[in-house]
């Protein structure tokens, strides 16, 4: 019995920590929202006073109204796109598949603050191929400051999250019923949009709900395209409430992350019982039948150009965007390329000791730190794989809570958890205080690729061992973990390019010594220096470039 | 002293009970063989015994040690009961050799590399696995694989070995020549084991003693011989032979004889405890027992042939009874027609 209750410890242990690092952040926020002044204040008391103030701002509802309408032209474009996408590249027989498949992951892989800098810088009103369509064909019939253009463009970069459920759904039905549609005369078109996409009902729901929870997540493209014309969304209405006081607002911040979080959190235990209900849905079906591809004749040429066109648009575009301007000195109408290239603006980064370190930083949270955070999302794993008790139910519940709390508000609350504890104080200056949020924050993410590792592993190994006599640590130590490495280095990988591409968590808790590209990017961008934005942002594209490299030699799976 | 005593297992997922009050005891050296049609419970039973799972009321005792006891809560867990089980799937650690493999359990006895390594090779070599130690699981065979798995169970000396479903993964060739293996090396090594098997020949070939589950229950326990030849019920009738089965009404009972009657037709047979006069019963024949006879006579039915089948070792022969269908070996075809059957009184079971 003591033995029992001595290895019920490291488990105990283990929970007791990641409920602290989850509950931290977001009881500090509720607490802060409810003080009519930020909590280092002597002067605050008890009250709703930063919900009136933010429920009198109509810039409040304008950014609200905002949200909703973005999330929604999200849904609206991704969902059917994503589906006819999937459909093509599961389905039928389109040629050069292996090629596409990476590359229409490859958005969900770029940060969106560099996504969204490369859409300024490529077609905005002084952008590249704006420039060189005036020229050449006489006009550039695009904005991308407006609204429609925002949502268009979020739309198309969520694309790949809504493919990768619904190819997933895909995949487990037999194609049978897409052959019998065919015989009967329908066109592959037709077989998509009246068999095969009804037939993943399901996970094209669940796909649409992750797509409007992420529109009310979206800051770094907001941030960029919408401040021109002054669009606001809900994260970025927060993040310029700083600006709107004078004094740091702490309290009127607190009070729009809660309504954010009464949003999205609602939103994240409909998106778990829809997945739950899709997976069981992919099970009844039973075994796939023998896939055979459907043939799509003339219609593969439209196909391609479609998928061409899309990858051309959310891909190319913003990428040579920025690869251009970061090695351009300046641009505009009447600037020819070859003569204004250069290296400078990568000697200044060089040059300037809190990029050189922002770079150094974001390799080692990446790489080390990514490393640990695996370690950790190991150990959690491990504290419920096999176990269907309470303990394992409040963690699955426990993991939720930061998938609900955006990044950058999930930055603002680690920052408070640092300043209100004295014993955590002097660790705020430092990496750890970002790699603390950087974990917490993936930490559904991280959850789910190692117990999808750990699945792998047959129930029949662990219960052999237990017969020859070994504890249920000696188990996790000696029998599973030597058989999940290979998933543990995949998850290492995969989490890396996580790391590598975050920018909105970094923040608030951007100080010397803990600068990271991402939150540094945002950082500079307001300041307007464009050069250097363009060079980081091609350092932090060529990091996780290297990443994706090495996952795809790998093997490593890249979708859930 | 029993090495293995279960005493009144009771065992339920959630609120489908699996075993209904279970109890057997397994003796040093013998062979006992769990049988059952699926879902009857017998590898639930073997799970339980191995700490697998867990039941909520009985006994289970390994020599004199209780390790279960559901009056008391009390359930020492799998690692602690030093069984050795091989399972269905062999479940090899693929991560480690087969040397490892085997070594694992003396590893966590705390044994010294030394003891490990004569006591290892050892058991490799009495089953003819010496020169494979260095291998990795994937690189075996499956019989060779099932030997691993073996080994492994054995080496740290268990009182008892549990065994689950150990021929079913085999093609059907190879497991004639592997249940007598199995049992040589049972015998031989003075082991005592516990099967689980739904296949009867297996069972019958096998086991000293043999436990017929039906549904959580124990049907009925013996040797093979009073298992085959001496079923008490319908159902264990049933199970371990191939039959034919004759519904009809039971018009006499006496001294351990019963009249079956039926449409046209009426036999002796030896009464079973459920006969009764006056009630329905069911008469069974195994086929082998069935005879092709001449002409009518005593204790013989008519019956329509319906096709002959070519076995290579013989004929079966179908034939209609009425609604009834029988079936009987010959070793020549049969004449299309009306042939007469002979059902020996002995031979026939009335329940």
């Amino acid at each position: 019995m003591r033995a029992a209750t001595l290895s019920a410890v490291p488990r105990g242990l283990t929970i007791l920590l990641t409920a602290a690092a989850v509950l931290a952040p977001l009881l500090l926020i509720l607490y802060q929202s409810l003080l009519t002044a930020p909590f280092f204040d002597a002067h605050k008391t008890v009250g709703l006073g930063a919900y009136a103030f933010i429920f009198a701002d109509p810039d409040f509802w304008h950014a609200s109204l905002n949200s909703v309408v973005i999330a929604t032209a999200m849904v609206i474009i991704a969902v059917p796109l994503g589906g006819i996408l999937a459909f093509v590249m599961e389905r039928t027989d389109l040629p050069a598949k292996r090629w596409i498949e990476p590359l229409i992951l490859v958005p969900s892989f770029v940060s969106p603050m560099v996504l969204a800098f490369g859409f300024v810088v490529a077609a905005g009103p002084v952008g590249f191929y704006t420039v060189w369509a005036t020229e050449w064909l006489g006009g550039a019939p695009w904005g991308i400051y407006s609204l429609t253009a925002i949502g268009i463009i979020a739309g198309l970069l969520h694309v790949p999250n809504v493919y990768v459920y619904a190819s997933a759904a895909l995949k487990s039905l037999g194609s049978d019923v897409e052959e019998a549609a065919r015989v009967a005369g329908a066109s592959p078109f037709r077989v998509a949009t009246t068999v095969s996409l009804p037939l993943i009902m399901p996970a094209m729901l669940f796909a649409a709900v992750l797509v409007f929870f992420l529109g009310f997540e979206l800051f770094g493209l907001p941030l960029v395209l919408g401040d021109p014309e002054g669009h606001l969304v809900l994260s970025t209405y927060l993040y310029k409430l700083t600006n709107k006081l004078g004094t740091p607002s702490y309290h009127l911040m607190a009070a729009v992350a809660i309504c954010i979080v009464a949003v999205t959190f609602p939103l994240v235990l409909l998106q778990r019982y829809l997945l739950q209900n899709a997976r069981k849905y992919a099970t009844i079906k039973g075994k796939a039948g023998r896939m055979r591809e459907l043939p799509l004749g003339k219609w593969k040429w439209v196909a391609a150009a479609l998928i061409g066109l899309w990858l051309f648009v959310g891909v190319i575009v913003p990428l040579s965007g920025i690869a251009l301007r970061a090695f351009v000195t300046n641009w505009g109408y009447g600037a020819k390329l070859s003569e204004v290239l250069t290296l400078e603006h990568f000697q200044s980064v060089f040059d300037e000791p809190t990029l050189v370190r922002a770079i150094w930083n974001t390799i080692l949270i990446g790489t080390v730190g990514g490393a640990i955070a695996v370690a950790c999302y190991t150990a959690i794993g491990f504290a419920t794989h096999r176990r269907n008790d309470g303990w394992s139910r409040f963690v699955d519940y426990l993991v939720l809570v930061p998938r609900a709390i955006p990044g950058l508000l999930a930055g603002l609350a680690f920052l408070w958890v640092f300043l209100f504890f004295p014993p955590l104080q002097p660790l705020r200056a430092t990496i750890f205080s970002m790699w603390l949020a950087y974990t917490v924050v993936w930490l559904a993410y991280g959850m789910r690729l190692i117990s999808s590792s750990l699945m792998q592993v047959s129930t029949e190994l662990e219960e052999a061992a237990r017969t020859v006599g070994a504890s249920r640590g000696q188990i996790s130590r000696q029998i599973t973990l030597p058989l999940i490495r290979h998933g543990l280095i995949a998850s290492w990988l995969l989490v890396f390019m996580i790391f590598e591409r975050e920018y909105s968590t970094g923040v608030y808790l951007l100080a010397p010594g803990t600068e990271v590209i991402g939150a540094q990017l945002v950082s500079l961008w307001q300041g307007g220096a464009i050069d250097v934005v363009a060079a980081l942002s091609l350092i932090n594209v060529v990091l996780v470039g290297v990443g994706l490299a090495l996952a795809l030699r790998f093997g490593v799976k890249l979708r859930d | 002293m029993a090495e293995l005593t279960v005493e009144d297992l009771h065992l339920t997922y959630g609120d489908n009970p699996i075993l209904k009050g279970v109890s057997l005891n397994l003796n040093r050296g013998e062979v006992v063989s769990l049988l059952g049609p699926s879902g009857s419970g017998k590898t639930t039973l073997l799970r339980a015994v191995a700490g697998l799972e867990t039941p909520h009321q009985g006994s289970i005792k390994i020599g004199d040690k209780v390790v279960f006891d559901g009056a008391v809560q009390r359930d020492v867990p799998a690692e602690g009961r030093n069984l050795g089980l091989v399972f269905q799937s062999y479940a090899l650690w693929p991560h480690k050799t087969v040397f490892d493999n085997v070594a694992y359990g003396l590893k966590l006895r705390k044994i010294g590399n030394d003891e490990i390594g004569t006591r290892v090779t050892k058991a490799l070599e009495q089953l003819s696995l010496g020169h494979l130690g260095e291998r990795f699981p994937h690189q075996l065979s499956g019989g060779q694989q099932q030997r691993v798995a073996l080994a492994r169970a054995l080496v740290y000396n268990p009182p008892v070995i549990l065994l689950d479903e150990p021929l079913s993964n085999l093609d059907a060739k190879l497991r004639e020549e592997a249940r007598a293996w199995l049992r040589e090396l049972i015998v031989r090594m003075q082991l005592s084991a516990l099967c689980v098997t739904h296949d009867q020949s297996e069972a019958l070939a096998m086991s000293d003693r043999i436990l017929l589950l039906n549904n959580g229950r124990i049907e009925q326990q013996g040797t093979p011989e009073q298992m085959y030849s001496d079923p008490v019920t319908l159902f264990t009738a049933d199970f371990m032979g191939s039959n034919n089965k004759l519904s009809g009404r039971v018009t006499d009972v006496r001294d351990g004889a019963a009249l079956l009657e039926g449409d046209g037709w009426k036999l002796w047979g030896t009464a079973r405890s459920s006969a009764k006069t006056g009630a329905d019963g069911t008469g069974m024949i195994r086929l082998e027992r069935i005879r092709l006879s001449d002409g009518p006579g005593e204790n013989r039915l008519e019956a329509g042939l319906t096709t002959s089948m070519y076995l290579g070792d013989k004929w079966e022969h179908l034939f209609a009874l009425g609604e009834s269908r029988l079936r009987a070996y010959g070793d020549k075809p049969l004449a299309s027609g009306r042939h007469w059957l002979e059902v020996p009184r002995e031979s026939l079971w009335v329940f």
